[in-house]
């Protein structure tokens, strides 16, 4: 028993359970975007010879146990087993039935100890004992009674544990590396972007956050993140049908290559430094640190299809920046948000807006908003709508822009939902023809002052 | 390009990372952002959905070497990945936001699997007993130890029984940033760490005051801002923003601070259904349990009450321009407490001239039965109106002297209003005016239909009134006869009218549709 006592002891104290594992061990994380890492934890392993258990408690909490795999020379694995029986005062008494217990009964009046053996003979409801040849309710009477169990049944734990139960070849102890997927583990790239209005150029910095909900701190991990989402066969169903396009971040798709490492299609961010990955943390690492890229600031109206409004509506605020080499930001950018912050009268500098993009290779140009524009709005109305023929159909649109800033500012207008088959047959300021959807008109409008376009479109139904 | 193709600081492992506190914010700052979402209306301070820009200047003795420089007390709400650090030495190599914080479940689950002290406490002679043994588990609100008795359930034994801890393991009691840095030498300096933080909102609350004569009216203006954090801002440069800022509804990591720890037990049925003792004891104390909560609350977003709602002077907010935005400073450092909501004056405008104006919404040619009118008051946001000035969104009461004494009108809602922009106060409906629609006659189902409607406006009121007859048209609609002159606004037909004092005004109109 005293033996039995002691293996317990050291499945708690040591963090895997035997046969004792050194302290010789690496982790290495691969994080995915898309809340999933790879983990591979290097450990030197006492294998004895012949059949034998190797129980791993310091696995992630979220483990997927099927991807687990145990790789160690001269071994072979006969199963796996992921235990998640916890161990809760109830299921230790649950577990105990049948078996002998210690009691200590103790007097309140004098505190005065008693200890009995009794077996566990029922858990339902309330614990049944069998004391000698009697038949009691654990602490009927409400007095104090300890209940004392001489050791933890097998596969109760703490954790969920993972074991493997190996045939090992000659005895001895070697390294073994155990991998598996699990999530709970991601990362996102999070930019700075400090604007500055008077010269038009922006500051830029990159970091690198990773997040940790697995349940488990990795300690001293070599960390490398991958730009990617590996299409994992659970994840989701295909898309087919696929709701109106948000507003396209990206404007032009480049062409330049970076220095990055890269695995297939995939860009690598190794962390150069080993790092602890506490459970619950929140981590950053820099990654991009530019100065004084050229970026423009306009303004963007989207009207849908006949969108007409009381009130007029504010126009977005675009940035727009390139991540070329030249004049750029030199760098493919990797999934974030990209917050924005330009200096108050006072110099601090204050937020304002932000905005997420998509891995977006090197040499693009990127096109963001961060918010409306107070001063600048635009009221879009149907003002007519006439029927041509059987099917046609004329609509005369009026688009009212108004201004409260005291420079002249130029909004793109863009009017969407032309569906291909629309013609603009009269207006008041040449468009361009964006896609078949969509037509565009730069409208200047003076300082504190307004402008109206007005473009009448002939559709089919 | 000049950045070097990794940014990481490439050294020896940090394990040795001496353990650095900042000092308080020595001067603080905090910008209040409205709720993305909310066009018009007040702030909710059950669920502040805005947020704050907080900047914190702070004093760090940065020794040589590799430090881990501590934060301590940012608030709950913070977004750590928005966290900014400036000032620091060219050699930061992570910045880290802890999300465990110290709590009675926190210190149970680092102690698990080490040594612990259990204290048993006679409940007679108040002797004590203390035992060394081993936490086992702590898993679903059980707890299990080992002494060199054997292996027990805490608080199972109806004893008093509790465990007594060596350390707090490097929990922090605060929201904690730290930030990773190596310098090259020693050095004090002066951190600026900025940050995003969630829980905080703020409104324009507008009163306006109709004169007797009704052609003019006072308005004023509060902001009321709020912050449902846990953590105040003493003395603090204080700014809100007016404009709708883009926020991906990026998720940020909670922190854990802790559920209580129920001592489960056992099944605890008996013979009898006397209930002897509660099925488990809690762990922690009303008071802890009580922070915590109210912690939790604060981190998901749903302050407590508020306890106050402090006035501060009649100094007006000064504004300027932030890019498109509108920035409002307010003139004097102010302490923006936890859980408070706080008032500053916006404005204050005198005789606005304002146009009283009834109104109804109706289908072109479908028949209504008798509704009351709506009213709307009108006026431009210029400067010959004694405006002139960007008035962000928020929530209005309309009051009107009568007697000497001030009633209230009626509330509603506006939204951001640009200079030179129309602003319309609603009123609400006026049982006084009433419209009736008639359709008097249709045509046939020819290819263009043809339908004769009357209008009928009331007036039971002792003045002359305005009245706007809005119509709603199908597609391909048109007015082709009507006995009051039309006009378009918005797309729309509308009649201009005067309905005298105690009368009525009728109007006539044919409207027609094509069919092909």
């Amino acid at each position: 028993m005293d033996a039995a006592r002691l293996i317990v002891v050291g499945f708690m104290l040591l963090s895997a359970c035997a046969p004792a594992i050194a302290a010789d061990r690496t982790v290495s994380v691969t994080i995915y975007n898309d809340d999933l890492a790879l983990v591979q934890d290097r450990r030197d392993i006492e294998i004895k010879g012949g059949r034998q258990r190797i129980e791993f408690q310091d696995v992630s909490a979220q483990i997927r146990p099927e991807t687990a795999s145990l790789a160690a020379a001269d071994i072979s694995i006969v199963e796996q087993n992921f235990d998640f029986d916890l161990l809760t005062p109830a299921k230790l008494m649950e577990k105990a039935v049948g078996q002998e217990v210690t009691i200590v009964r103790v007097n309140p009046a004098t505190g005065a100890e008693t200890r009995e053996q009794a077996q566990v003979l029922a858990t339902n409801g309330g614990v049944v004992l069998k004391i000698g040849p009697r038949i009691e309710v654990l602490r009927d009477d409400g007095l104090p009674v300890r209940v004392i169990f001489d050791k933890v049944p097998d596969n109760l734990r703490a954790h969920p544990t993972l074991s493997v139960t190996v045939i090992g070849g000659h005895a001895g102890t070697r390294p073994a590396t155990l991998s598996y997927l699990t999530p709970g583990l991601g990362w996102r790239a999070d930019y700075v972007a400090l604007y500055s209005e008077s010269d038009g150029k922006i500051d830029v910095q990159g970091w690198v956050t990773l997040t940790n909900s697995s349940g488990v701190t990795y300690d001293h991990a070599h960390t490398l993140l991958v730009a990617g989402s590996p299409t994992q066969v659970d994840g989701g169903s295909p898309n087919h049908y696929r709701g109106p396009q948000p507003r396209a971040v990206l404007q032009q798709p480049g062409t330049e290559s970076g220095g990055r490492e890269r695995l297939g299609d995939y860009y690598l961010y190794p962390l150069a430094e080993p790092t602890t990955i506490a459970n619950l943390q929140t981590k950053q690492v820099s990654f991009l640190d530019v100065h004084g890229v050229p970026a423009e600031h306009g303004y963007e109206f989207h009207n849908r299809w006949l969108g007409t409004s009381e009130t007029p509506q504010s126009a977005k605020t675009i940035y727009s920046f390139s991540s070329g080499a030249h004049a750029g930001l030199g760098d493919q950018l990797p999934a974030g948000i990209l917050r924005f912050y330009m200096r108050d009268k006072h110099g601090d500098p204050q937020f304002i807006g932000e905005s997420r993009i998509d891995h977006t290779p090197m040499g693009s140009t990127l096109s963001l908003a961060t918010g409306d524009a107070f001063d600048v709005k635009v009221r879009a109305v149907v003002d007519k709508r006439t029927r041509l023929g059987n099917l046609d159909w004329q609509s005369d649109m009026r688009y009212e822009l108004s201004n409260a800033l005291p420079r002249p500012v130029t909004v793109k207008l863009l009017q969407e939902g032309l569906w291909g088959d629309s013609r603009i047959t009269a207006e008041s300021q040449k468009s361009t023809r964006r896609s078949a959807d969509t037509a565009e008109w730069a409208v200047t409008v003076p300082a504190n002052g307004k402008s109206t376009l007005t473009a009448s479109f002939e559709t089919r139904f | 390009m000049r950045w070097a193709t990794l940014a990481w600081i490439l050294a020896t492992a940090p394990a040795a990372a001496d353990d650095i506190a900042a000092s308080p914010p020595t001067e603080l700052s905090v910008t209040v952002y409205r709720a993305p979402f909310r066009a018009a209306g007040s702030i909710d301070l059950d669920g502040l959905a805005g947020f704050a820009l907080v900047s914190e200047v702070r004093t760090v003795h940065l020794p040589q070497g590799l430090s881990r420089l501590r934060f301590e007390g940012v608030a709950d709400g913070i977004e750590p990945a928005s966290a900014i650090v400036t000032g620091l030495p060219p050699g930061v190599i992570e910045k880290n936001r802890e999300g465990k914080l110290l709590s009675p479940s926190a210190l149970i689950a680092a102690t698990l699997g080490k040594a612990v002290t259990l204290l048993r406490t006679d409940r007679k002679t108040g002797k004590q007993q203390r035992l060394d043994g081993t936490l086992l588990s702590d898993a679903k609100g059980g707890v299990v130890f080992q002494t060199s008795e054997g292996i027990e359930a805490l608080r199972c034994s109806g004893l008093p029984e509790t465990f007594s801890f060596a350390g707090v393991d490097g929990l922090a009691a605060k929201p904690t940033l730290s930030v990773l840095v190596r310098s090259a030498e020693a050095s004090t300096r002066t951190v600026t760490l900025s940050y995003l933080a969630r829980n905080f909102d703020w409104a324009a609350d507008y009163v306006a005051t109709l004169s007797s004569d009704g052609k003019t009216m006072d308005l004023g203006a509060w902001v009321t801002l709020a912050n449902g954090n846990g953590v105040g801002f003493p003395s603090a440069r204080t700014q809100v923003v007016a404009g709708r800022v883009n926020r991906e509804n990026g998720e940020v990591e909670p922190f854990d601070a802790g559920g209580p720890i129920f001592a489960r037990c056992w099944p605890r049925g008996s013979t009898s259904d006397l209930q002897w003792m509660p099925g488990y004891l809690q762990f922690a104390d009303e008071a802890t349990r009580a922070r915590m909560t109210m912690f939790k609350k604060s981190v998901a977003g749903a302050p407590e009450l508020m306890e106050e709602v402090a006035v501060t002077g009649a100094r007006n907010v000064q504004q300027e321009q932030l890019g498109d935005l509108k920035l409002y400073r307010i003139p004097e450092h102010t302490t923006v407490a936890s859980r408070q909501s706080k008032q500053v004056r916006l404005m204050d405008r005198g005789h606005i001239p304002i146009a009283r104006v009834y109104g109804a919404d109706l289908a072109a040619d479908e028949s209504a039965s008798s509704a009351p009118a709506h009213l709307l008051l009108r006026t431009v946001n210029t400067m010959a109106n004694h405006l002139g000035l960007p008035l962000p969104s928020g929530h209005i009461a309309v009051f009107v002297m009568s007697s000497g004494e001030k009633l209230l009108l009626h509330e509603s809602d506006i939204q951001d209003r640009a200079v030179d922009e129309e602003v319309e106060i609603d009123l609400g409906d006026s049982p006084d005016v009433q419209v009736t629609v008639e359709k008097t006659a249709a045509s046939g189902p020819a290819r263009t239909q043809l339908r004769a409607v009357r209008a009928d406006i009331t007036n039971a009121r002792p003045a002359d009134i305005d009245f706007e007859l809005r119509l709603q048209m199908r597609a391909g609609g048109r007015i082709v006869h009507a006995d009051h002159p039309v006009e378009t606004k918005n797309g729309r037909p509308l009649f201009r009218l005067t309905i005298p004092a105690n009368g009525s005004v009728t109007v006539r109109y044919q409207t027609e549709y094509r069919h092909s």
